[in-house]
């Protein structure tokens, strides 16, 4: 198997489906399936081989270059999964919309483009790769029209910022070394001179920073997140954000090289110090503006800027626990993240667009697969033990804890305390409590949504009691990023400043399930018995108002809500405003009359003559 | 001896856990000048709860109760019990994340049970872990960082030899605040928030009946437990009593004794506790944030910065 038959099945698929479209939807689905599919398949077939090959010369005389290692393995396998569980889950969801062909083609031009980013071997394809995922992913936040126009403005004006950034970047590489062959930069760069470094890192590093969401340059994720149609919500969040963490690897140990980035600066000031400073500022303080949220996806995008903090932290610190930490973490988020906005999509296709958590409650009696699905994200999310993110989490304070940075530890950790509320606001108002009257009818979420929650509830499970699986590849990363080699087990990780050891933790937690399980059937059988019939002191209960979600944490709303505000985005917003009275200003000069240039002309040449009347210069 | 301990610490937790629901009644009987019930009292009702009628609110209600039971039990297998200690790996990170699952299911459990007055309690109940948490992180941080491990069985041997936390000056500060935060990790006055039993009718538990209350009851029982033997663990040096047990370590008589000690050091601590408890009146929620928030987390704050120092 071949890159170039890879890029080529995923770009030509892109747009065959599209024509495919104009004649059949049935067949344009299954096609866009088989194709999501296909390109799975290959990428399982590229496990373990490294290949880096040309295909196009000419390009201003610098070849295009594809190449695999294991890192863009790792990425490309999870991207190829969860764009082909989008595609299936989108079956049912976009059914019956408008504008369906335009948007399987756009949901699997950005999986293809993520693809083209991470197999891509020189800057050049990497650069319009990404451009290609930045405008098709406006596009499709913008779908839905209406607010989403302007959460796809937002995103694609700070999009183009970091792509500015990193073509200035790539532009200085080029001129200095007359190369973008990123495995030629690699050699060349490590001895370059530590301003230089320093540059380069701040450059790319905003670009991926812009992507990654890290605090101060979050402002466009959470309209984004929240406005664009929930199943590619899944892949945005999941993946597609994330392309930002790639980056960081790539600039930060791949092209600069772990010897040369982590000896940047003096004292506390160096690079990956206040990289980790800004990983920890993004997991706080997102984390407790979630929790203020009351709308679900908006709430999960403000988890989706936290967490992605803890892989900043992780691959900040480099060390070979932090990346392990770090990758891993990225993987697990991708996980459960999808997995949470796929529940939500599956809650707002049968409430009819409902995410609005006062209005919901009560669901798990009629969508029990979708509340599994949200019951284990949040699980991951908080990184409950047996879940996927207590192992990558653990990794991660570890590292922190032992490298004597117990601040940034202590922002970590606080980080959890303060998901455990968010998250379990969002379970409880949406699934449990009292079902409203409307809803007394709804369907059970149809097959094509169902699986895709299954295969990821059940990754999360895998990943959580078995992490050695996806962590024995990611020790073959950290090894060809230059870091010593961890010792993995298929359900732990061993080391000489303790062990963890997930299989021991499902053991004992399944026996003492089971043995309290046969006392609790010993007992006298409980009747099942309805909502209403329910302790209220002796008074009647009122029907659809006996609930308890509106300001579940009232007291602490009270207390925190006036210092839990987005003041950069207010910032940025206020920049925005004052550029565009600039603009107002500057336009009232085109006042569109042949007169007024006219005017403008002559007083400009009367400006000259009087300069060379009075001093002759010309 | 692992497998032993397997066995015998939880059996151990729970005895002592319950003898503890009960003998609290007992002293705070005398304190309010009652005569109060017999020490057994808590067992006699947990037996006579497992034969009362009960209802269900759906499988998330029974499954919930029995994952948050579950949860406290594989807990207290990771923490020491004087030298024995089955489970060690992940250490206290481990221990810290595992002793998320008995709330979790507690309010998965009262969750679906639909009550307002269940989930208000549930709302109460996480806030106040936010207020605790922040000092307690900050303490076992320095805990931590001062004994560079993660392992709780290495924080507690190296107390064996060097002397107790409490006792050493870097993290007095931090115990200090520790002993501060206890009454709300306990759940007691003035932190009896979440179980108010006159506003909520008690919180979490109140669709809970028959044999949901009785195991609800462990779960509070082994809750307590956790709570002080952490305390214990981590800076009234385990199981260690000046040196004196330190010839016959590694014996059976040695594992006899320290487990011993280790419960009388408990007793000691829960008592105070209970003092504290039979005077006070509750706080409301945000007095209790803003009390943790503030000397706790102030002495906890300056405690670790002093050991990143003394480093």
């Amino acid at each position: 198997m071949s890159l170039e038959l890879l890029i080529i099945v995923a770009f030509g698929g892109a747009f065959l489906t599209y024509f495919l479209g104009k004649i059949s939807s049935k067949l344009r689905n299954s096609f866009a399936v088989l194709n999501a599919l296909a390109l799975v398949v290959i990428i399982a077939c590229l496990y373990g081989q490294t290949m880096e090959k040309s295909f196009y010369f000419g390009f201003f005389s610098l070849p295009l270059i594809l190449r695999n290692n294991v890192l863009s393995w790792f990425f490309a396998i999870a991207i190829s999964v969860l764009g082909a569980l989008s595609v299936i889950f989108s079956l049912s969801y976009m059914r019956n919309r408008e504008r369906t062909d335009f948007y399987y083609l756009m949901m699997l031009l950005v999986n293809a483009a993520m693809l083209g980013i991470v197999f891509s071997g020189d800057l050049i394809s990497f650069f319009i790769f990404w451009e290609i995922m930045s405008w098709s992913t406006c596009i499709l936040i913008s779908y839905n029209r209406g607010p989403a126009l302007a959460a796809g403005m937002k995103y694609i004006i700070m999009s183009i910022i970091g792509s500015m950034a990193m073509l200035v970047g790539m532009l200085s590489l080029y001129t200095t070394y007359g190369t973008l062959n990123i495995a030629t930069l690699s050699t060349l760069v490590a001895s370059s001179s530590h301003g230089y470094l320093l540059f380069l890192l701040i450059i790319f590093g905003i670009t991926f920073g812009i992507k990654n969401a890290v605090m101060p340059l979050h402002t466009w994720l959470p309209d984004a997140y929240a406005e664009a149609p929930s199943p590619f919500t899944a892949v945005l969040s999941g993946m597609l954000t994330r392309m930002g963490i790639y980056g960081f690897l790539l600039i930060m140990y791949v092209i600069v090289g772990a010897g040369a980035t982590l000896h940047l600066g003096h004292g506390f000031f160096t690079f990956n110090n206040i990289l980790a400073w800004l990983g920890a500022i993004t997991i706080v303080i997102p984390t407790f503006i979630a929790m203020l949220q009351n709308d679900a996806k908006k709430l999960l995008a403000w988890h989706g800027i936290g967490q992605g903090g803890y892989m900043i932290l992780g691959i900040a610190f480099g060390t070979s626990l932090g990346m392990a930490g770090g990758i891993f973490h990225t993987l697990n988020h991708a996980i459960y993240i999808s997995l949470l906005f796929m529940s939500v999509a599956a809650i707002q296709y049968r409430t009819g667009g409902v995410r609005d958590l006062n209005s919901l409650g009560g669901l798990i009696k009629k969508m029990p697969i979708a509340f599994i699905g949200g019951l284990l994200g949040i699980c991951g999310l908080i990184g409950i033990p047996l879940t996927n993110g207590f192992v990558s989490k653990w990794l991660i304070y570890k590292t922190l804890i032992l490298n004597g940075a117990p601040f940034l530890a202590f922002a970590a950790l606080i980080g959890t305390w303060g998901t455990i509320l968010s998250v379990y606001k969002f379970l409880h108002n949406i699934f449990l409590g009292q079902l409203p009257e409307k809803y007394k009818n709804i369907q059970k979420s149809p097959f094509s949504m169902r699986l895709p929650i299954i295969v990821l509830s059940f990754a999360i499970l895998l990943f959580g009691i078995l992490p050695g699986i996806p962590l024995k590849v990611i020790n073959a990363i950290d090894v060809s990023l230059g870091f010593k080699s961890l010792n993995v087990t298929l359900w732990g990780i061993a080391s000489d400043s303790g062990t963890l050891n997930t299989i021991n933790i499902f053991a004992v937690v399944l026996v003492f399930g089971v043995i309290i399980w046969l006392l609790f059937k010993a007992g006298r059988k409980a009747p099942k018995v309805d909502q209403y019939d329910n302790y209220a002191a002796g008074a009647a209960i009122p029907k659809g108002k006996y609930h308890y979600t509106v300001d579940y944490y009232n007291p602490f709303y009270r207390m925190a809500t006036p210092y839990l505000k987005d003041f950069v985005d207010v910032f940025y917003m206020k920049i925005a405003k004052w550029t565009q009275n600039l603009c107002n200003t500057v336009r009232r000069i085109y006042t569109g009359y042949v007169g007024n240039y006219v005017m403008y002309i002559v007083l400009f040449m009367a400006f000259l003559i009087l300069i060379q009347l009075k001093w002759s210069v010309f | 001896m692992q497998i032993w301990g397997i066995i015998l610490s939880p059996l151990l937790a729970l005895v002592v856990g319950i003898f503890f629901l009960g003998l609290s009644r007992k002293i705070m009987a005398r304190i309010h000048w009652r005569y109060g019930p017999p020490i057994t009292q808590p067992v006699i009702d947990i037996i006579k709860l497992f034969s009362q009628k009960s209802i269900s609110h759906g499988t998330i209600f029974d499954l919930g109760l029995i994952l948050s039971l579950a949860g406290s039990f594989v807990v207290i297998l990771f923490l020491p019990l004087g030298q024995m200690c089955p489970l060690s790996s992940g250490g206290l990170l481990a221990i810290l994340y595992l002793m998320l699952l008995a709330p979790l299911g507690i309010a998965l459990s009262s969750g679906e049970a639909a009550n307002p007055n269940s989930s208000i309690g549930i709302s109460r109940k996480f806030l106040l872990a936010l207020g605790y948490e922040v000092p307690l992180l900050f303490i076992l941080l320095a805990v931590m960082t001062h004994y560079n491990t993660i392992s709780l069985v290495e924080i507690v041997r190296i107390q064996s030899t060097t002397g107790w936390s409490f006792g050493s000056l870097p993290l007095l500060l931090s115990g200090i605040a520790y002993f501060l935060i206890l009454p709300a990790i306990l759940g007691i006055r003035p932190f009896e928030i979440a179980g108010a039993g006159q506003e909520i009718s008690s919180g979490a538990n109140a669709e809970f009946g028959g044999k949901f209350l009785a195991f609800s009851t462990i779960q509070h029982a082994l809750h307590e437990f956790i709570g002080i033997s952490l305390f214990v663990n981590l800076f009234l040096g385990g199981w260690s009593l000046f040196g004196i047990l330190e010839p016959i370590t590694n014996t059976v008589w040695g594992v006899i004794l320290g487990i011993i000690v280790f419960l009388i050091k408990m007793l000691i601590v829960f008592i105070l506790g209970l003092f504290i408890n039979a005077v006070f009146p509750r706080f409301r929620i945000e007095q209790a944030i803003k009390y943790l928030w503030k000397w706790p987390t102030l002495f906890a704050f300056i405690g670790l910065i002093v050991v990143v120092l003394v480093k």
